[in-house]
């Protein structure tokens, strides 16, 4: 490979270079990380918010930001477990209950997401603060129904949602490697994907070449409640519970995730395949940090700066 | 040695490919206000830029008083006593009307390097500012409350507030209404009484019998000639600004048909423009001439929908549009390249050929799912159709010049197989040759019957392109004329006679 060919494939894929780099370290330094078990733990582990980063990082790309994603999985997975109780209470056997259930809440998410694009389109708020009250909202309706203690309705076979496994692989990790393939693939090769990239680059531009930019807005807003849903759904299926206070903070990995993959909070530019790497790298820090028996505390430290280098680094590309 | 205040002598100013100005050499009298006059790109801009201290000639001298005088900064000017009033309002919206004259040099408290701004201070002085000037201005109101015209004079002020002897004023009535212009120009004829040497930079003829009293014109960076302004007839001005224009490029078969393709009936839109009426047929180069602000550009962009229109329709492919969006407008095959390329046409972080690839996305892909090597194989048909100069599809629109990216605009929609284009000043800031490239592919599309409606504001690329020109003062059609019988300093006389 000639030289400048090289550079500029180091220059596309540092990312990717240094997350490989970090696993060959950990594979000498840290006992058991470079194990099966261990791999697919952390694949698992990564899936749940992984599955939303993707979702995050078209909404970013479109110019706009979701904030209430990690109160929107606490939502779906205590909804879940609400209208569960509720439809077997009424005296609806479990096995019809539980699947209404889990549709419900995800049209509920899609409907959250949707009911944010339509504020952000037609009142021209912007999607920070109509996510923020979103935050807040969501999580507080999802404590209310909930009473604020964890529901357990759910039957033992609910548990593979969220912790079984299809072929030796945990069954998250399928879904999410499923949301990337299909996502990647709705940006790069659909003309819905490539609007995203031409509203968050300039919205004006987008809307004088005759792309329905209100549209475009909406629906990523509405995908990205979705899987924020799905997610949830998941969630309280490992945990076989709807706990209010599930997924706390998630927003704010997410977002990083996003970032560390090289996607600009400015809009218009980001890549799915650089938020799998984002997404996998944080879950490979933690996994090592933790294997090595780095405090919790240096682990948040080490996560920010990571942010910080990210960015600064991601300036240049 | 001469009485003049200000004086320029032979400067020249050279930007990388044009030389924007070429041996100007004027005098600038105290107590008179000094007209500057020039269509676009005369150097009008380039010549304030130089005074204000914010570019340097590349020779030539500056004399203030009789001595030269080397402005390496706008500071420099202000401590020479050179103030500039620029074109955009630049005050912080909320503060207030005393911070934003006094910006920067507010009076601090008594005690020696005190942070503490002295506020009853800072009020003294603007309203003893404002006084002086005679304008009734409450200093602590804050400036976003304040119209355009006081915000204007607000901006005055501020440039007063240095006690300069030349006041330079760019364009300051082109946000303005009637009466807030007679007010402006009592407040400068005001400062002239003082002494001051005023500077007054325009393009509209018809204000200059209301200000000036002396006018200088220039004509493609070049001076052309200084007149008292009784002797500024409109025509003899109109001739300075354009000369004797010569430029016949227009291909020899050149015919539109009669075949009706768009009729625009009855279109108004409030304060804008009203009754509007016209058709387009097919293969027409239709011009719209009209000074800035008469509606032109407003009109281009309701009929694509870009901003909405209240009354009357368009009639386009046997349907009647009440209500124009870019979506509607984009299916019925109508193509709008807007004024502002940069930031209304181009998405700058994306490549050449996703920006090319934009407005024809449906077109290009099947059933919604496109392959980069779809999006290529369009993109080098137009690269070659268009004759774009470029080494690589994939690179940053934003590399490329002007004339470049205004074909990329260009052929972003001709993957629609548009019927209609709509060109609202699509030679704007490219050069002459990109110019001429820019009008043959015009010419071309009007022979394969696409309908053009150009709207620009260098009149003599209207006469040079089209088949037919209209032309719209304060929102309204005032006559329609063939190019061929017509020249530039005519039809500019047309625009802005009263």
């Amino acid at each position: 490979m000639p030289l400048h060919k090289l550079r500029s494939w180091m220059k596309h894929s540092i990312m990717e270079i240094v997350l490989l780099v970090l696993c060959a370290a950990l594979a000498f330094r840290a006992e058991g990380f470079f194990s099966m078990d261990n791999l697919l733990n952390v694949l698992r582990n990564v899936s749940m918010q992984g599955l939303i980063a993707f979702g995050m990082t078209m909404v970013i790309i479109s110019g706009e930001i979701d904030l209430s994603v990690g109160s929107a999985v606490a939502f779906a997975g205590c909804l879940t477990a609400y209208l569960t109780q509720y439809l077997t209470g009424i005296g609806i056997i479990l096995e019809v209950a539980l699947p209404l259930a889990m549709l419900s809440s995800l049209i509920v998410g899609g409907c959250v997401g949707c009911i944010t694009g339509f504020i952000r389109v037609r009142h021209k708020v912007p999607t920070f603060i109509i996510t923020l009250a979103w935050m807040t909202i969501l999580r507080g309706a999802a404590e209310l129904i909930t009473n604020g203690f964890p529901l357990t309705p759910f039957p033992e076979w609910y548990n593979f949602i969220g912790g079984g496994y299809l072929f030796n692989i945990p069954f998250p990790a399928i879904v999410f490697m499923f949301t990337f393939v299909a996502i990647n693939f709705l940006m790069n090769y659909t003309t819905f994907g490539r609007s995203i990239y031409a509203v968050g680059g300039n919205a004006e531009a987008a809307r004088l070449s005759g792309i329905n930019v209100a549209m475009v807005r909406i629906l990523v807003m509405a995908a990205v409640a979705f899987l924020a849903a799905i997610s949830g759904i998941m969630q309280s299926a490992e945990i076989m519970s709807g706990t209010p206070t599930m997924a706390a903070g998630w927003e704010l990995v997410i977002i990083s995730a996003v970032i560390i993959g090289g996607t600009s909070l400015l809009g218009g530019k980001g890549t799915i395949r650089g938020t799998l790497t984002g997404i996998i790298f944080l879950g490979v820090l933690v996994n090592g940090m933790t294997l090595l028996n780095i405090s919790e505390y240096w682990q948040h430290i080490v996560q920010g700066t990571l942010i910080l280098a990210a960015v600064l680094a991601n300036r240049e590309r | 040695m001469s009485s003049a205040k200000l004086q320029t002598i032979n400067i020249r100013k050279e930007y990388p490919g044009t030389v924007a100005l070429d041996d100007v050499s004027i005098e600038f009298e105290g107590g008179k206000v000094h007209a500057l006059i020039g269509k676009n790109g005369a150097g009008k801009s380039t010549l304030i830029k130089i005074l204000a201290g914010s570019e340097q000639p590349t020779h030539g001298k500056i004399l203030v008083d009789g001595h030269e005088v080397k402005l390496y900064s706008p500071m420099d000017a202000f401590n020479k006593g050179i103030a500039t009033v620029y074109q955009e309002l630049s005050l912080v919206p909320h503060l207030t009307v005393a911070e934003n004259i006094l910006l920067g040099r507010l009076p601090r408290g008594s005690r020696a390097r005190s942070f503490v701004i002295d506020w009853p201070e800072v009020f003294r002085r603007a309203e003893a500012l404002l006084n002086s000037m005679q304008v009734d201005l409450d200093v602590r109101m804050e400036a976003a409350e304040l119209g355009v015209a006081q915000q204007q004079i607000v901006e005055i002020a501020k440039a007063m507030s240095f006690n300069p002897s030349v006041l330079m004023l760019d364009e300051p009535t082109s946000a303005l209404a009637q009466h807030e212009t007679e007010n402006l120009f009592k407040l400068i004829k005001k400062l002239a009484q003082r002494g001051v040497a005023i500077i007054y930079i325009t393009h509209r003829m018809q204000e200059l019998h209301n200000i000036a009293d002396i006018v200088t014109v220039l004509r493609d960076g070049k001076y052309v000639d200084t007149i008292e302004i009784k002797d500024a007839t409109s025509e003899r001005v109109a001739q300075m600004m354009f000369g004797e224009a010569v430029s016949k490029h227009k291909p020899a078969q050149f015919t539109a048909s009669k075949e009706p393709l768009m009729e625009i009936r009855n279109l108004g839109r409030a304060g804008k423009f009203s009754n509007i009426n016209f058709t387009l047929y097919k293969g027409e180069i239709l011009g719209i001439a009209g000074l800035l602000g008469s509606g032109r550009t407003e009109l281009l962009r309701a009929i694509f929908g870009a901003e909405p229109f209240d009354e009357g329709e368009i009639v386009l492919g046997g349907k009647s549009i009440k209500t124009s969006t870019p979506v509607t407008m984009k299916s019925l095959g109508v193509a709008f390249t807007p004024e502002n390329r940069k930031e209304d046409a181009l998405v700058q972080i994306l490549s050449i050929r996703e920006n090319m690839c934009m407005a024809g996305l449906n077109r290009i892909s099947t059933r919604g799912f496109i392959t980069k090597a779809m999006e290529r194989k369009v993109v080098n048909k137009l690269i070659r159709q268009l004759d774009i100069k470029i080494s690589d599809m994939e690179f940053s629109v934003a590399s490329l010049s002007g004339g470049s990216q205004q074909k990329v605009v260009v052929g972003n929609w001709l993957n629609i197989n548009p019927k209609i284009i709509l060109f609202d000043e699509p030679t704007r800031g490219i050069d002459v040759q990109a110019k001429q490239h820019i009008f043959q592919i015009m010419w071309d599309l009007s022979r394969q019957e696409i309908g053009s409606v150009f709207v620009s504001s260098e009149l003599e690329e209207l006469i040079e392109v089209c088949h037919r020109i209209i032309v719209i003062k304060k929102g309204r059609i005032v006559r329609e004329i063939l190019p061929g019988n017509i020249s530039t300093d005519k039809l500019f006389v047309m625009c802005m006679e009263e």
